[in-house]
């Protein structure tokens, strides 16, 4: 069995008497694909926002590759290496998509910080770019300004970007949100054959069920903030608490 | 790969050697001027460090200018340390207030910050007229000298002397702004500009960023005033006052912000209205103002991304969306 | 003179120039309110107003008269400066109309310094109200004593126009959901403009009150805008009962401040903005910041 790479244990947001994560405890083992879906509302965005720092927790911790990051700011649980990205596209518009690419991987080079010269910096950022763009289909459109994107390749070049990191668990949040069906289907096979080559250790937020599916290693239900299932895709499907929070049941 | 034009880097020398050339064709009057454009030219493009490439817009840069000639002044007048060293010393010491003054600003953002850098600004402002032991008070400093270098060197008391070092100054200044805003760190401050928010979560720590150029601006903005006061032989109140703020950003958007040349070209245009003007009007002030208005509204590129955009469409539209 | 004599004066003191720091607040919030910017003209038009002022003063030797004209002069520049000029930046973003009320805050700066000179000008108070009242036994300027209670007055007209009357209802709508109020019929243009005219009216009558006390002077824009702004960030953009709490916990920091610790006033100051927006960048009673 793999090493546990991140270990959420329980982990709680209140805004006064609202409760948005309830103790939700997890362990994503290394190289795994592990997805969290519930309802809307069920606080998976914000489970997202605990473990990279964005929103500070009333109580519970976070682990990641052994230490404790649970207060740490943002921008050093990236420099750990957990790479995230966004429900709302959020890039760099009018710089091309390698460009964009390139600014994300520069972040985790050692020397980013020169202020003259540093060719060298712009060389291995440029390479590192390059290499995610390619293993998100986005080649072909690398000098093209971001903002003038499909929406689609504008939600791969955010993963690009993530992937520019190099690592070690991705967060992707909500990937084929305000995708159509055919974007959707063309994204989620992007995603599923770069994922089988890149052996990388994933977490994922998504709706769509078909996604779901298709992607996971394991899935993780959230229902009004709390773990209802935690368990392989058969088994989370055949899940009657799952059916029912869903209203209906998954198809 | 990209073609490089030659054109802007032949353009620039030959700008340059005319302006080394300048004292050898010009009247006086017009070296004085000359000289005087250099010195408020590097002030401006200084802002435009903070204000075009970082999306921080400071209401309170006559700070840097004000404490740099303050300091530069004092030290002329109570040390036997010679023009260069004294201008040096004056522009770190200001790049050093404002590593503090940027760590307290970048606590806030947007409409914040501006207020906070204008706050800094009147803070000097006061303790100018108060400190009156070493400022002068509302006197000021006067009778600043331009002291001889080391090694009797009194190259720099004489006005075409002071012209070569200031130039120097501005033009060593440029080559580092340009040498840092096409670095990495350069790289990073256009993502801040862009969406701060991304490059927050990519891994940076923008506020260490802003905090580094505000430093830079600063120290750049207190090397101009560290100039002006052997230059007009006197520093006062007037050089921290927020009109003089309000001038210099003036100059940066009417200029044409983030491109470093565009300041320096707003600034010969103020002094070119306020010398063609002032003989007509004491109002030219306020039609700089107006202009500036009439800019933000219909031309916030400024004139150097106006004469730009212009260039670039005169050339093939393949190479038109570089740069 | 005894502690208490001493804590009344100061306290009454400080509450007039609460007063003062009130209507430029209650301006600045007012318009941050409806409009969603921060107008950095605010104390330039402050100082106009005690310029105008001044003016109406020598020309009409009446005070109450310069009262009731400055204010009303400086508020349709104001509304002048939005229909020609704001309009045209509601689709721009927020830095072009902080650029745009600085180029304002920089053209009135120098209009002032043409029209009435580079030096201080002294205002001299109503006959009527130049007199002192005794506070425990300590002359008080009677002048400080009107402004207490004319600060209060206009406060509570602002007040009553806010909760119950039509505009003021119109105008708490606008500044929570401007679409719906255009959605029913309103023309929240005329709206937003005349705010932005009251806006710089109050800015103005701050202006004319202070004249007699401190002199018309060019020194007064800054102070005043950041004085605004402190206000303003203390108590919340965009609610009047902030600048209200504002005002007079600025005006009293100031004025005790200024007392023990004259030489560390500014720095005080400085200061305590800087709190504020550390602890709380929306301001204490805020809707953004």
């Amino acid at each position: 069995m793999a090493e546990v790479l991140l270990q959420v244990e329980g982990l709680s947001k209140r805004y006064g008497a609202l409760v948005a994560v309830d103790s939700v405890s997890m362990h994503v083992r290394k190289g795994e694909v592990r997805a969290v879906i519930g309802p809307n509302g069920a606080g998976k965005t914000t489970l997202f926002h605990l473990i990279t720092g964005v929103v500070p927790p009333t109580s519970g911790s976070v682990r990641f590759g052994g230490s404790d990051i649970t207060r740490l700011a943002p921008h050093a649980i990236c420099q750990r290496g957990l790479s995230r990205t966004f429900q709302l596209t959020s890039l760099f518009p009018r710089m091309s998509a390698r460009e964009n690419a390139m600014l994300a991987a520069q972040a985790r080079h050692p020397r980013r910080w020169t202020p003259f010269g540093g060719a060298d910096v712009f060389t291995s950022a440029r390479a590192a770019g390059e290499e995610a763009l390619a293993q998100l289909g986005l080649s072909h459109v690398a000098d093209r300004p971001a903002g003038l994107l499909s929406h689609g390749d504008q939600r791969l070049l955010e993963v690009a970007m993530a992937m520019a990191q190099h690592p070690e668990l991705l967060l992707l949040d909500e990937p084929t949100q305000g995708l159509s069906v055919e974007e959707t289907a063309q994204a989620v096979e992007t995603l599923a054959q770069f994922l089988d080559k890149a052996h990388i250790t994933v977490l994922l937020v998504e709706h769509d069920m078909e996604v779901v599916f298709r992607l996971a290693h394991r899935i993780t239900v959230l229902h009004r903030g709390a773990v209802i299932a935690d368990d392989v895709p058969e088994a989370v499907k055949a899940n009657a608490r799952v059916q029912e929070a869903y209203l209906g049941g998954i198809e | 790969m990209q073609k490089t034009n030659p054109l802007p880097a032949l353009g620039g020398f030959a700008v340059i050697c005319l302006l080394i050339a300048a004292p050898f064709g010009l009247p006086v009057f017009a070296m004085t001027l000359l000289t005087e454009l250099i010195i408020l030219g590097l002030f401006a493009m200084s802002l435009d460090l903070m204000v075009g490439y970082a999306n921080l817009v400071s209401f309170g840069h006559a700070a840097a200018y004000g404490l740099g000639a303050y300091a530069s002044g004092y030290m002329l007048l109570n040390s036997a340390m010679p023009l260069p060293v004294v201008v040096l010393l004056a522009a770190l010491l200001t790049g050093s207030v404002a590593i503090g003054v940027g760590w307290v600003c970048t606590l806030a953002t947007g409409v914040s910050f501006s207020m906070l850098t204008l706050a800094f600004a009147q803070l000097l402002y006061a303790i100018a007229f108060k400190w009156t032991s070493v400022t002068g008070g509302s006197d000021g400093l006067a009778g600043i000298p331009r002291r001889a270098g080391p090694f009797s060197i009194t190259i720099f008391t004489s006005k075409t002397g002071f012209y070569y070092f200031a130039l120097a100054c501005l033009i060593g200044a440029y080559l580092l702004c340009r040498a840092l805003v096409r670095s990495p760190f350069g790289l990073v401050l256009r993502g801040i500009r862009e969406n701060e928010a991304k490059t927050l979560v990519l891994g940076y720590n923008t506020r260490l960023y802003k905090i580094t150029v505000i430093a830079i601006a600063y120290a750049l903005g207190g090397l101009a005033g560290a100039l002006y006061a052997p230059f007009a032989g006197f520093a006062n109140t007037e050089l921290l006052f927020w009109l003089l703020s309000g001038q210099a950003l003036i100059m940066v958007i009417v200029g044409g912000q983030g491109t470093l040349i565009g300041p320096i070209l707003g600034a010969a245009f103020f002094m070119l209205l306020e010398h063609q003007l002032s003989s007509y009007t004491e109002a030219w002030a306020l039609f700089f103002g107006l202009i500036f208005i009439a800019f933000v509204l219909f031309a916030p590129e400024g004139i150097w991304g106006l004469a730009r955009r212009a260039f670039r469409r005169g050339r093939a539209p393949a190479e038109a969306h570089h740069g | 003179m005894s502690t208490l004599a001493l804590l009344l004066t100061q306290g009454v003191n400080a509450l007039s120039q609460a007063a003062l720091l009130f209507f430029l607040g209650v301006g600045l919030t007012l318009i941050f309110g409806i409009m969603r910017i921060v107008n950095f003209a605010h104390g330039t038009l402050y100082m106009l107003g005690a310029f105008i002022g001044y003016s109406l003063v020598r020309l009409t030797g009446s005070f109450w008269l310069a009262l009731l004209l400055a204010p009303l002069a400086v508020g349709l520049i104001g509304t002048a400066f939005e229909l020609g000029i704001l309009r045209r930046l509601y689709r721009r973003d927020a830095h072009a109309f902080l650029m745009v009320t600085f180029g304002l805050a920089l053209v009135t700066g120098e209009a002032v310094r043409l029209i009435w000179g580079s030096d201080a000008l002294q205002v001299p108070p109503p006959p009527l109200l130049s007199g002192v009242v005794f506070l425990m036994d300590e002359p008080f300027p009677l002048y400080r004593l009107f402004l207490v209670g004319f600060g209060l007055v206009v406060a509570v007209a602002i007040w009553q126009l806010l909760e119950r009357t039509r505009l003021g209802l119109l105008i708490r709508a606008t500044s929570q959901n401007a679409e719906m109020v255009h959605a029913l019929g309103v023309d929240v243009k005329l709206v937003r403009s005349g705010v932005f005219g009251i806006g710089c009216g109050l800015a103005a009558l701050g202006g004319v009150l202070a004249a007699p006390l401190v002199t018309a002077s060019h020194g007064m824009a800054a102070t005043a805008v950041i004085d605004a702004f402190v206000i303003v960030i203390i108590g919340g953009m965009g609610s009047f009962l902030g600048s209200l709490i504002g005002a007079l916990l600025v005006a009293f920091v100031q004025v005790f401040g200024n007392y023990y610790l004259p030489d560390f006033a500014l720095a005080f100051m400085y200061l305590v903005m800087l709190l504020v927006l550390v602890v709380r960048p929306g301001g204490l009673l805020g809707k953004e910041a």
